[in-house]
This record gives C-alpha cells, sequence and structure tokens, in this order.
C-alpha cells in the first residue's frame, strides 16, 4: 500500500496534467503552443534552473558526475540508435534525433520533482540542460544536414546553466529578492510543459502504427538498459542513479515531432513514435519508479 | 526591514517588467488563454492548495475572519459610493477598491510584522478575502445577478472542495496536493506577466485615472483598517493585521475578472500594478503605525 501511494503520488499529477491538457485541446480551448514555448524557453526554463541550483545544496562533484553520466548516455543513445536505424534501412535524419533525446523536459523533470523533491530536480536538469545542447547542435544537424551554432548561442537556459555554476563555485547565495523572483517565474515550465505535452498528444496525426511501435520500444527499453548502465559505470547511487536511470527512459520527445515537421522527415511516423512511447510509458512508469526508487 | 519588504514586493515587480517588455517588443501574447488557464486551471488549484496547507484555528478564524468579513461589506459599500459620487462604473471599480491583495502581499507581511501569530490572523483572513473576491468580486464584474455566474466560476469549486477537506480536518492525499500546487504556482507567474503584458498596451492618458484611484483604494483601505480596529477595540496583532491587510493594493484576481468580463481590464492591471508600487512606498510608515 505505501508503495502504491508512493508511486501514484510522482504518477498521477503527471498523467493528471497531461490528461487536462489533452482534455483542453479536445474542447478546443485556446491553448497557443508558440507563446507557451517562447514563454518557457525565454523565462521560465532559465529561472528554474537558477531557483533550484540556489534551493539545493548539491555539491558541485555531484552536478558534474551526473553531468558526465548524462553525456555517456546520450553518446549510448546515439551510437545504439544510429546502428539500429542502419541495420533497418531506415533514415537517421527522421529518426534518429527521436531515438536520441528523450521527453527529459515536460516529463522527466516533474517526475524527478515529485520522486525526490528539489534535489531530484536539480539532477534532472542538468540531464535536461545537457539534452538541449545536444537537440541544438547534433540533433538540428541530423535533421536539416547542417550544423548552426546561432540557435544554441540563443538558448537562455544555457547562460542560466552559467550564471548558476559560477555562483556555485564563488560560493554565492542568490540575494532573497532574486531568488524569490526566479522561484515564481519557474514556476511557469513544469505545469505549462504537461498542459502542452497533453495539447500536442491530441494533436498528433498518426498514420501508420506498425513502425512507430518497434522504435518507441527502442526508445523505452534502449532508454533503460542504457540508464542502467551509465549509472553502474559512474558508480552512482541514490537520487543520482535513479535521475539518471528515470531520464534516460524517457518516451520520445515532442520536440522530435516538431523538427521532424520543421525539416519534413516522416513528421507522421515522429508523432507515432512519440504517442506509442508516451502512452507504454504511463504504465511502464510505475514499473521504472519501483526499480529506481 | 527594507530587505524584507523588497523580498516581497520585487518578485512581482519583476515578473510583471517581464510582461511589460514582452508586450512591449510586441512578442506574441495571448491574454484569452492565459486568463483561461488561470480561471479554469491556476486559480482553483492555487485556492485549494494554498488553503489546505493552511493551519486555520477555528475560533480566531470566527471572530477576525467574521471582522474581517464585516471589513469588506463597507469596503463594498464605501466604494459604491465613491463610484456614485464621481460618476465612474461601479462594476469595474467596486471591487477594485474594495478588495485587497491579502495573498501574496498580506501574508508574508502578516508574518514578517507580528510573527506567528501575525501570520495565523493573516490566514484567516486571506480565507475570508479570497471567498469573497472569488464570488462577489465576479458577481460584480459580470453585471448581472444570476446563478450561472456563481456556478460557472471555478475558483468556487476549488474554494468548496478546500472547504470540504478542511471541514473534516483531512490532509488532501499526496498526489491532489502536487497537481494544485504546480498548477496554483503556475497561475502566480502567468497573471503578474499577464498585468504586465497588459500594462505594457495602456494608454496614457488613462494612467492619470489609475493613479489616483489607486491612491484612493490605499487610503480608503487604511482608513476603514483603523476604523474597524477601532470599532471592534482590537489591540496589539489583530488591529495591526486587519489595518495591514486593508491598506493592502488592489487585489490580482480582480484583473483576471476584468479581463474575461471585458472591463477595462488594462486599466485594471495598471492599477494592480501602481497600488503595488505606491505600497511599496507607503509600507515602511504602515508597518511602523502598526507595530
Amino acid at each position: 500500500m505505501g508503495m502504491i501511494a508512493e508511486l501514484s503520488d510522482v504518477v498521477l499529477p503527471v498523467f493528471l496534467c497531461a490528461a487536462i491538457g489533452f482534455a483542453w485541446a479536445k474542447l478546443k480551448f485556446p491553448f497557443n503552443n508558440e507563446i507557451v514555448t517562447s514563454l518557457v524557453f525565454n523565462i521560465g526554463a532559465p529561472a528554474l534552473i537558477l531557483a533550484t541550483f540556489a534551493k539545493v545544496e548539491l555539491s558541485p562533484t555531484a552536478l558534474a558526475e551526473l553531468a558526465g553520466a548524462a553525456l555517456a548516455a546520450y553518446a549510448a543513445f546515439g551510437v545504439i540508435g544510429l546502428a539500429v536505424l542502419k541495420f533497418a534501412r531506415l533514415a537517421p535524419s527522421a529518426y534518429l534525433p527521436a531515438l536520441m533525446f528523450p521527453l527529459t523536459g515536460s516529463m522527466g523533470l516533474p517526475v524527478c520533482l515529485f520522486a525526490f523533491g528539489p534535489d531530484g530536480l536539480a539532477l534532472a536538469l542538468v540531464f535536461f540542460v545537457i539534452g538541449i545542447i545536444g537537440i541544438f547542435t547534433i540533433g538540428v544537424t541530423v535533421a536539416a544536414g547542417k550544423f548552426s551554432l546561432a540557435t544554441l548561442l540563443r538558448t537562455p537556459a544555457i547562460y542560466a546553466v552559467i550564471v548558476a555554476v559560477i555562483l556555485e563555485i564563488t560560493g554565492t547565495e542568490l540575494p532573497q529578492w532574486a531568488f524569490n523572483t526566479t522561484d515564481l517565474l519557474g514556476d511557469i515550465v513544469i505545469p505549462t510543459q504537461l498542459i502542452a505535452l497533453g495539447v500536442a498528444l491530441a494533436g498528433l496525426k498518426v498514420s501508420s502504427m506498425g513502425r512507430s511501435v518497434s522504435l518507441a520500444a527502442l526508445r523505452l527499453g534502449m532508454g533503460v538498459l542504457v540508464g542502467l548502465a551509465v549509472a553502474e559505470l559512474f558508480g552512482l547511487s541514490g537520487t543520482a542513479r535513479a535521475v539518471v536511470v528515470l531520464q534516460s527512459a524517457m518516451p520520445v520527445a515532442v520536440s522530435s515531432y516538431l523538427f521532424a515537421q520543421l525539416y519534413k522527415r516522416e513528421p507522421e511516423e515522429v508523432a507515432g513514435m512519440v504517442l506509442v512511447s508516451t502512452g507504454i510509458s504511463f504504465v511502464t512508469l510505475p514499473l521504472l519508479l519501483m526499480l529506481v526508487l | 526591514m527594507l530587505a524584507q519588504i523588497a523580498s516581497i514586493i520585487a518578485p512581482i515587480f519583476l515578473c510583471a517588467c517581464v510582461g511589460f517588455f514582452w508586450g512591449r517588443f510586441d512578442k506574441p501574447f495571448d491574454s484569452r488563454m492565459v486568463t483561461m488557464l488561470s480561471l479554469n486551471l491556476g486559480i482553483p488549484a492555487l485556492i485549494f492548495s494554498t488553503l489546505t496547507k493552511l493551519e486555520v484555528p477555528i475560533d480566531a478564524f470566527l471572530r477576525i475572519g467574521g471582522i474581517y468579513f464585516i471589513a469588506t461589506l463597507c469596503a463594498l459599500i464605501f466604494g459604491y459610493g465613491f463610484c456614485r459620487i464621481f460618476r465612474i462604473d461601479p462594476r469595474t471599480y467596486v471591487p477594485v477598491l474594495a478588495f485587497s491583495n491579502a495573498g501574496n502581499m498580506g501574508l508574508p507581511l502578516s508574518l514578517f510584522t507580528f510573527g506567528e501569530e501575525g501570520l495565523a490572523l493573516g490566514i484567516c483572513i486571506f480565507v475570508i478575502s479570497s471567498i469573497c473576491g472569488l464570488t462577489i468580486g465576479p458577481a460584480i464584474f459580470s453585471g448581472r445577478t444570476s446563478f450561472d455566474v456563481v456556478y460557472r466560476n471555478p475558483p468556487i469549486y476549488g474554494i468548496l472542495a478546500a472547504l470540504l477537506f478542511m471541514a473534516a480536518g483531512l490532509q488532501p492525499p499526496r498526489w491532489l496536493a502536487n497537481v494544485t500546487e504546480i498548477l496554483g504556482g503556475m497561475s502566480i507567474s502567468f497573471m503578474i506577466i499577464s498585468l504586465g503584458v497588459a500594462v505594457s498596451r495602456i494608454k496614457v492618458q488613462r494612467l492619470a485615472r489609475g493613479i489616483m484611484l489607486s491612491a484612493v483604494k490605499l487610503m480608503l483601505g487604511f482608513a476603514l483598517g483603523v476604523g474597524i480596529a477601532e470599532s471592534f477595540g482590537l489591540i496589539g496583532a489583530e488591529r495591526g493585521v486587519i489595518i495591514l491587510v486593508c491598506s493592502m493594493p488592489v487585489a490580482m484576481h480582480n484583473y483576471l475578472f476584468a479581463e474575461r468580463f471585458d472591463r477595462n481590464s488594462s486599466e485594471i492591471a495598471g492599477m494592480v500594478l501602481i497600488s503595488t508600487a505606491m505600497a511599496y512606498v507607503t509600507l515602511p510608515a504602515l508597518l511602523w503605525f502598526v507595530l
């Protein structure tokens, strides 16, 4: 009973908020994804990073270790994904970003927050930011066929990380007013991203399911295994281990769908992968939590 | 003391600045979406989450809450009188003059000024103030007295659910607390950013009236607070907290209802921010007066 209650504390809020978003879209209530994304990307996410790192007492070593583990995990996803796609003769430009970058933001952050509190959120943010850097460099290069540093440099979250790291190293604390402000602004990230996830799921156009199902299964299966292996390799334990496994095993990111749409790389198939892997996740998430809690 | 006041007021301002520059740079913003998200999800969640987290001492609640309820009724009557005398639309300005920001300003200030005792009193007042603001408020703004204004007002369900839990002395299950906490957190930031955007679109001639009405709100509130405290013979923390909360700036939810019922919402957004800015100046004197 205790276990079930503990699991539902984590899974139900995530599921409910996404369900609210789904219903919101089905009821045709206004939801302008562009505005919400822009607010979160430019204001909310950087504020959340600053406030969360100011809130927690994690050693710089612990954060660096997690960053290393995250890099290793993304690299492993890339290599395994590329190998499988070559073997199956599928175009990496369409599918690799979807396999490589899990939904570490909209789903990974709330799961880690509800399961492990602010410490979990801080570690999950490290994993998430490295993913963003990956998406804007490798992801865009793979999907668009060209490399551009400009998008990365226009990402405010990167600068928030730099400021947070400087504060951490110099042992400076944010003044109370600055902390309160970033805390307030950061509050928009998690709920709006979960609602946006639901809205996005409601709007996905899926044609064929066959290939999507196996690729979605690959994303999730590979995620758990790589997560466990990387955690083992880096000798992580406790919250850090759990965060690496959870973040690695998240479903296909909605942003992969947006990329596929933008660069016209099989968006409907990627939509299927998002939908199927997210659907499976809602079922497997409790099991995954049992594994790491 | 100034640093303490700054840590309460600065976040509201900086958040509003974000919205202001967002609007000034003509970045796309959809007030209708934000209002709908706040009124239908955020505010009900916020009110549920805040109320169920508080421990309300019941006898103090009946006493001080009752007194604050009378203060609110007086504020509504005086506000109506003022609107009549100066020939401005009471449907728009009575709630703005009557409902103070008892939540994100009243609560921290009560705690900061009178410690735990002040916080407990502030909480009792906040419960009454949110119930009045979220029920009487939209009833006035909507401009008609019909039952659907009440039941088509989602914050009411947040209040009812919270009151059920409070009456039964139950804590909501963790998952419900988690959901309502994050959705509630979203509504505060959204509301303030949205205020900033609305103010960036305000016309300057409207600003003058906003400044005057904000000053009226603060003075009316202060006079009322002192009057109520005197007539009930309140002393110490009870007197202080009543005066403090009555003198708070315009409550933010007024803006949401003004937007929803299409009543000069950008001017009201301006009044929320102007009265908050004025409070920054008047607060040190106010705190000195009540202490």
